[in-house]
């Protein structure tokens, strides 16, 4: 093996096998570069602001990166999430009890998955393009939320959840730096995720269907089955988010989320999940979000107006699903003459 | 023999009237996407007419039917086209709004100096309007062909561009003002016809003669029915996306013009909701989002079938949330509808050949149903 061949494997084992270390690269160099520029950012409050607005994306964006393995595109999850926790909320205020942190995330959690289960039972029994489905899904979860759940916005949550919103991991007074205690359910969620891709046989089987459906069935992964569990799980865990959305935020709107669905679509994308399925991680996920949250929080620093956020996350997502693109054209390029001969 | 000839004749005459009705059938049976459309639109009017005569029927109301369709169903037209190569155009509101705001500035900014010149020049200040569609148009094509990005990510990301660059040039705020020939062209009617209305019967048209009776149509279906089979019978499909997505921006800016037209204000954030409706006009429409087929005739009958259905719904007082509610359900129950429909006559075929393929497809349904018995607890 010469060096050059040696640099190469080098190199693309750093990269990772969905460009987690490129994106890891680009987040340390944003940082040194804004530590140089503005010695306010190197700091433990940048830090846990950057974590803390992370969270919501976060949980949202490994939900819809469950269906985009699966060759699908989701766009009703925000609905969803808003959905579940809203409801959870108006019950418990309408009915006058508090069920208890454990009891508002079941409540949840249950909602979120029978709203998954309308999209997966349509989309598997049907076999129907999964954006226009969830489009269709996504103004009757809003409309039934509005029209028949509520459309105010209670200001008052149930104790367990009111005390959760002010509970921090971590507390710097002197430097006004609060980690919130909800980082905890977020990282092992992320966890468990990344041990069912990787280690179970429904995880495999996401990326199976995702990559050949065909294939996978023949390979005798139960396709419907799974399909409707894993959307079922993904309402599951956009309740999640709708419910750590409302405890941050110490209300509940349910104006909320809805609207953010592209926002996080392109975080997903931007972690180097393949939009036609098969391909995804949870770490490149979790980088993607880390890395449109920070660079909103530079702009911020840098006297950016915030107005630029929405044009530099776009820009961000041209030049990075254009890297990818380009090199996936000159590496099917190279497969035909060059790989023969050094074989 | 005067009568056998007569006879003969008159069989001719019978077996030509059979074929002409059996081709009108054949039409119906083809163009499904309009022949549901005509029902589903004939459904909604008579509904909304019988349960509120008063103000549904009311020919203030039909003529705003007529008036808010225009701008809808130009970018569902715009979208149908996209969707003809296989591909989506997210960014097109964004477009449209780009082009509003270009409009609105550059009239302002002239009106401040000279308002006579300002209204002369209305017409050059539109075309640069369009102008800054087609440009949007070009960038997405540019990252669609060129580079190789595919279409929902690229214009998701251009949609993003352009609604940032939207929100930092208005600043977030509405501007108000456009030429008054503009305003004076969306009040004006024509026999009691909105001449919006006739604009977007004309762009409809046009775009219909694009699709059916051009090579440049025939290629676009062909490169969206299949894009290998496209290329190895010669045709380039850089050359086929470039021509679709300066169109789609073409009648993107176009739709922006519309916005101003109806309403002389524009907005970054006007017209949000439209990306989404605009899929579902195009997919009720019949355009099959996978690509290689789409009627334009059908997107009109879908625009004016939830035109009519919003503007029922106002009228016996249900909210726009109902509404959304509506829309979800009528885009769900037309595509179940259609794939079962497309099944069971999967199950009647009669060649051998097919009946193989049909027999192994039928297998591969037994086992999903299976599989869902096992899926159900």
């Amino acid at each position: 093996m010469t060096l050059g061949n040696r640099m190469k494997t080098l190199a693309s084992r750093l990269s990772g096998a969905n460009n987690e270390g490129v994106l890891a690269i680009i987040i340390v160099v944003l940082v040194i570069v804004m530590s140089l520029m503005s010695p306010s950012f190197f700091t433990v409050h940048t830090l846990f602001s950057i974590m803390r607005s992370a969270l919501v994306p976060g949980v949202l964006a490994i939900a819809v990166l469950l269906v985009i393995i699966s060759g699908g595109i989701d766009v009703s999850f925000a609905a969803i999430a808003i959905f579940a926790a809203y409801t959870t909320v108006h019950f418990a205020h309408q009915g006058q009890f508090d069920p208890g942190i454990i009891g508002v995330l079941i409540i949840a959690c249950v909602i979120g998955a029978m709203l998954g289960l309308v999209n997966g039972a349509v989309i598997a029994r049907f076999r129907l393009p999964t954006l226009i489905v969830t489009l269709a899904t996504q103004g009757i979860f809003r409309g039934i939320l509005l029209v028949y759940v509520g459309s105010r916005y209670i200001a008052q949550l149930p104790d367990s959840m009111a005390s959760l919103s002010t509970a921090n991991l971590i507390a710097i007074e002197s430097s006004r730096s609060y980690l919130p205690l909800l980082i905890v359910p977020v990282a092992v969620l992320v966890l468990l995720v990344a041990w069912m891709l990787r280690r179970t046989m429904f995880g495999r089987g996401i990326y199976a269907i995702g990559g050949d459906t065909e294939a996978a069935r023949r390979a005798g992964f139960p396709v419907v089955r799974f399909q409707i569990v894993l959307y079922m799980l993904v309402g599951a865990i956009a309740a999640i988010g709708g419910l750590i959305h409302v405890i941050l935020n110490r209300n509940a709107n349910p104006q909320d989320i809805v609207g953010t669905e592209l926002d996080v679509i392109a975080a997903v994308v931007l972690g180097g999940a393949s939009i036609f399925g098969g391909r995804g991680s949870v770490l490149g996920t979790v980088l993607g979000v880390v890395l449109v949250q920070l660079i909103n929080n530079s702009l911020l620093l840098m006297g950016v107006p915030t107005a630029w956020q929405r044009a530099a996350v776009g820009l961000l997502l041209v030049v990075g699903v254009g890297i990818q693109a380009l090199s996936a054209r000159r590496a099917s390029r190279r497969t035909f003459v060059l790989d023969t001969v050094e074989a | 023999m005067p009568i056998r000839t007569q006879q003969s004749t008159a069989a001719q005459l019978n077996t030509r009237v059979d074929n002409t009705v059996r081709t009108w059938i054949s039409h119906i049976h083809v163009d499904r996407g309009i022949g549901r459309m005509l029902v589903l639109l004939v459904i909604a009017f008579a509904l909304f007419a019988i349960m509120n005569p008063r103000v549904f029927m009311n020919p203030l109301n039909l003529q705003n039917i007529m008036v808010s369709a225009p701008e809808i169903g130009i970018l569902a037209i715009a979208m149908t086209l996209a969707m003809l190569t296989g591909g989506i155009d997210l960014s097109l509101v964004s477009i449209a709004n780009l082009t509003a705001i270009t409009i609105s500035t550059l009239y302002t900014g002239v009106v401040a100096n000279d308002p006579a010149l300002a209204e002369s020049l209305g017409g050059l200040i539109v075309l640069v309007g369009i102008a800054v569609g087609v440009l949007g148009g070009l960038i997405n094509a540019f990252l669609i062909s060129t580079v190789g990005i595919t279409p929902i990510l690229a214009t998701l990301a251009t949609m993003q561009i352009f609604n940032g660059i939207a929100i930092v040039w208005t600043g977030g705020k509405t501007l108000y003002g456009a030429p008054q020939a503009l305003s004076g062209v969306g009040k004006a009617t024509v026999a009691g016809i909105p001449v919006l209305f006739l604009l977007f019967i004309v762009v409809a048209i046009v775009i219909g003669l694009l699709v059916n009776r051009t090579p440049f149509g025939r290629k676009t279906q062909l490169q969206g029915a299949n894009p290998a089979a496209a290329r190895f019978s010669g045709i380039r499909s850089a050359s086929v996306l470039y021509g679709t997505y300066l169109t789609t921006g073409l009648l993107g800016g176009l739709a922006g013009v519309l916005f101003v037209t109806r309403n002389p204000t524009a907005s970054a954030d006007y017209g949000t909701s439209y990306v989404l409706l605009v899929i579902v006009i195009a997919v009720l429409g019949g355009t099959n989002p996978m690509g290689g087929f789409a009627t334009v005739t059908g997107v009109v009958l879908a625009t004016l079938v939830l035109q009519v259905v919003q503007s029922g719904f106002n009228a016996i007082r249900l909210s726009s949330y109902e509404y959304s509610i509506a829309q979800g359900v009528i885009l769900i129950g037309v595509m179940v509808f259609d794939q079962l429909r497309f099944r069971r006559r999967t199950r009647y075929v009669a060649s051998t050949q097919t009946r193989n393929i049909a027999s192994m497809s039928n297998v591969g349904d037994d086992a999903d149903e299976s599989a869902d018995k096992v899926g159900s607890p």
